[in-house]
């Protein structure tokens, strides 16, 4: 399915809309400028047909099950007042404004052609309502996911307020079409890529020279554990682990202690072991899912055997859970679904431990005594961490939060000098 | 080997107690085998402290260290060299990572008299030729998927005239032609052999949908067949009754109920389950099955829903004389049926984690097997 000037084409006109889009786009940017009012108040409108189930149907009929409670659970991202708020945060002074030579304006990029993500229902919707707040236009490549889902939503909000048609396009390009992405790259003054290295390093070359890339590409994140930790910060470690199971770009992939000592390693794996167990008993999961979580448990422990246990690891298996302690000091992805890494990092090594994987860096979940949390902060940020948050809360979305250490307005718009002519 | 010839070639195929004696001893040369042959098992068995002399009775099968399909998929485990294999094959990758498992000589040797004697038994074997209808992958040299191989060949349980494929590779990758097949089978009502259709239950009622939609009726020739192979795949979501299936293949096809054959069965698990007149999966006698705890993987008594675990020792290509599915499933007593078989039937519940796993931490996808998708 294609999306164009607000209507659903089939995918066989593809070669004739391509054709036909520089001509499109070069007379929707000779257009009045888009104002984030309009964008806003039609995005409102569609949150609330969401709210009262006018949704529902496109839903149940494109999505896959699950959509509608991650749907309400960024929902809130779409009413006004948040909107308004991310706008005055992300683009507020001091670039706009007057200016000792003249004045400064923040203008859209132009066209932004994205490459969305498959992992979560409404992503390719977000990541062109982002472009659209910033006025620019949206050429959006589909994930194989989104099985026309995006194509319905767009028709709706267009129909609702058909100002913002001519600021939308969407194509169902399978990503081996390397012909019609290119195609779409070359026409576009930005690439907005979400996505992990392939489809990073796929639209870095097929993006022109010229082009700003806008990569949102998979991150990695840790937990930071100093001095005798609270129970109540452990709890809310496990929960994290065991609700995210690994799987977010904010979970956490392995507990490091500040420490250099082994024993205290495996001291802290035995006393947190039943922790993680307890949040995972108390997780109440359906059967599938809590033989989903013992089966990858089982994983865990057969690659143990297979791959460390010479290297002196220490396994820990629990009831859907594990915990393995790691000797060396690298950041690194973890078994997943419940099963964690344990290692010990003294902080004077913290910066060389996480270097490696500096640009990947995201949340560190941080538990310490209060008055050593301001120096331990400091250590994390130099590091490249660009997140710092209490454990239980390292995959909770919050307002005004940036997106990988940016702020994704910004990066969508272009800041513009007015000179004085006098 | 013979004792594992000497288990497959077992003259009742449903006689479990029976042939307790044959599985333990094959269970245990298997086993043996697959230690002195393959590192990564030696390895298991050291650490899990598992030794083949410890399968001692029938209840001992449940010690044998389990692997999880996701083992098979992150890694290739072989037992022999590739030159010593019939073929390697791959599983239909549901979620777009693949087992590669191979298969010995000696497991097909094993095999034909236990797919001949099930054949035999569940009357799908017949002299007469038929007309076949793939509702699955045409085979092609660059596919490896076992699924394609195995409906090929459930097309020699007759004599095979024509087939028709409902999956065709185009340009490296499989399309789907349903519209094909549907042609197909007009075609094949006319004949005057019968015609035998194989392929996923998914396509079989996509398929009938589409054709009640266009409003056809056909009666295909007396003796036809439908078998099904292959369990729903990614419309898992969509999957339907079994009545509601059987209702649409008779006014769409005019196959009666009793002519619906189901398999089950994996590319670790290459053991054939065919379902009873009363459409059960009882456990041949080339196989035993555990239902493990979802928390604990302990066993659990009949009865009790949890993991599905396929034990059986007839590769020696690749270690899965113990294999833990994603299934989840129940064994009920056998006589329950009423079909006049007295071992348990397994009952299929559904998968585990039936949710699409996405993610976006880094690397995760690679690590889950899922490929990169963007």
């Amino acid at each position: 399915m294609i999306f164009a000037r607000g209507a659903l084409l089939p995918d066989a006109r593809l070669p004739l809309v391509l054709d036909g889009l520089e001509e499109e786009l070069a007379g929707s940017l000779s257009l009045p400028p888009l104002v984030p009012e309009t964008v806003v108040s039609a995005l409102d409108a569609l949150g609330r047909e969401l709210d009262g189930g006018g949704l529902d149907g496109l839903i149940a009929q494109y999505a896959p099950p699950g959509a509608r409670e991650e749907l309400a659970q960024v929902r809130w991202m779409l009413r006004p007042e948040q909107l308004e708020y991310k706008l005055r945060t992300e683009l507020g002074p001091p670039e706009a404004g007057d200016a000792p030579f003249g004045r400064r304006e923040l203008r859209p990029l132009g066209v932004l052609l994205h490459v969305a993500p498959g992992n979560m229902a409404g992503l390719p919707l977000f990541t062109a309502a982002e472009g659209l707040l910033t006025g620019n236009i949206n050429l959006i490549k589909l994930p194989r996911e989104d099985r026309g889902l995006t194509p319905a939503v767009l028709a709706r909000l267009t129909q609702a307020q058909p100002a913002l048609a001519p600021f939308l396009w969407a194509f169902d390009l399978p990503s081996s079409d390397a012909a019609s992405l290119k195609r779409l790259a070359a026409l576009a003054d930005g690439v907005v890529t979400w996505g992990g290295d392939g489809a990073v390093e796929a639209m870095r070359r097929l993006a022109p020279p010229g082009c700003r890339l806008i990569e949102w590409g998979h991150r990695i994140s840790f937990a930071y554990l100093s001095g005798p930790p609270d129970r109540a910060g452990l709890e809310g470690l496990a929960d994290h682990i065991v609700r995210t199971g690994g799987l977010l770009c904010s979970s956490c992939q392995v507990i490091f202690l500040d420490s250099s000592d082994p024993e205290e390693g495996e001291a802290f794996c035995r006393a947190f072991l039943p922790v993680l167990e307890g949040a995972r008993a108390g997780q109440a999961l359906p059967l599938g899912q809590a033989a989903q979580a013992a089966l990858y448990a089982r994983e865990a422990r057969l690659e143990h055997m297979l791959d460390r246990g010479g290297r002196g690891d220490v396994f820990y298996p629990g009831r859907g859970c594990s915990l393995t302690l790691r000797r060396d000091q690298s950041l690194e992805l973890s078994p997943l679904n419940g099963n964690v890494l344990v290692k010990c990092l003294p902080r004077r090594n913290l910066t060389a431990a996480l270097r490696p994987q500096r640009g990947r860096l995201q949340t560190a979940g941080l538990l310490c005594p209060p008055r050593e949390r301001e120096e331990l902060t400091d250590l994390l940020l130099q590091a490249g961490v660009s997140r710092v948050t209490a454990p239980a809360l390292m995959s909770r979305s919050f307002p005004g939060e940036a997106h990988d250490g940016a702020y994704p307005l910004r990066r969508y718009t272009r800041v513009c000098d007015i000179v004085n002519s006098k | 080997m013979f004792s594992r010839q000497a288990l497959f070639w077992f003259s009742f195929p449903y006689d479990l107690p029976g042939s307790d004696a044959r599985f333990l001893r094959a269970a245990r040369d298997n086993c043996a085998y697959h230690i002195r042959r393959c590192p990564e098992y030696r390895a298991i068995c050291r650490e899990e402290g598992f030794a083949p002399g410890q399968l001692r009775t029938i209840e001992d099968l449940s010690r044998l260290p389990v692997l999880p399909t996701l083992f098979f998929k992150r890694r290739a485990v072989f037992s022999m060299p590739s030159w010593r294999m019939a073929m390697e094959v791959t599983s239909s990758g549901t979620s777009g990572s693949f087992s590669r498992i191979g298969f010995d000589w000696g497991s097909i040797l094993a095999g034909i008299p236990m797919v001949l004697r099930l054949g035999f038994y569940h009357r799908l074997i017949s002299c007469k030729p038929a007309n076949c209808v793939v509702l699955g992958y045409k085979p092609h040299r660059s596919s490896r998927a076992g699924v394609a191989r195995t409906m090929f060949a459930l097309t020699f349980l007759s004599p095979p005239l024509r087939r028709a494929y409902a999956l065709k590779m185009e340009q490296g990758r499989y399309v789907p032609d349903l519209d094909g097949a549907v042609r197909a089978l007009e075609r094949f009502a006319r004949s005057p052999f019968p015609t035998r259709i194989i392929g996923f239950p998914s396509y079989l009622w996509f398929g009938l949908k589409r054709m009640e939609e266009l409003g056809m009726s056909l009666s295909l020739p007396p003796g036809s067949h439908i078998v099904l192979a292959g369990g729903w795949k990614q419309h898992h979501s969509r999957q339907v009754e079994r009545p509601v299936l059987y209702g649409l293949a008779r006014r769409v096809l005019g196959v009666e109920e009793d002519r619906i054959h189901e398999l089950f069965g994996a590319v670790e698990h290459p053991v054939f389950f065919n379902a009873c007149k009363n459409h059960r999966f009882h456990i041949p006698a080339y196989a035993r099955v555990l239902i493990r705890d979802v928390r604990t993987l302990d066993p659990v008594p009949l009865g009790q829903p949890g993991l599905v675990n396929l034990i059986s020792p007839l590769m020696t290509a690749t270690p899965t004389l113990s294999v833990m599915t994603d299934d989840l499933g129940v064994l009920e007593p056998g006589e329950a049926c009423g079909c006049g078989l007295s071992s348990p039937t397994l009952t299929l519940l559904g998968r585990a984690g039936l949710r699409d796993i996405t993610t976006c931490a880094a690397g995760a996808a690679q690590a889950l097997g899922k490929g990169e998708a963007f």
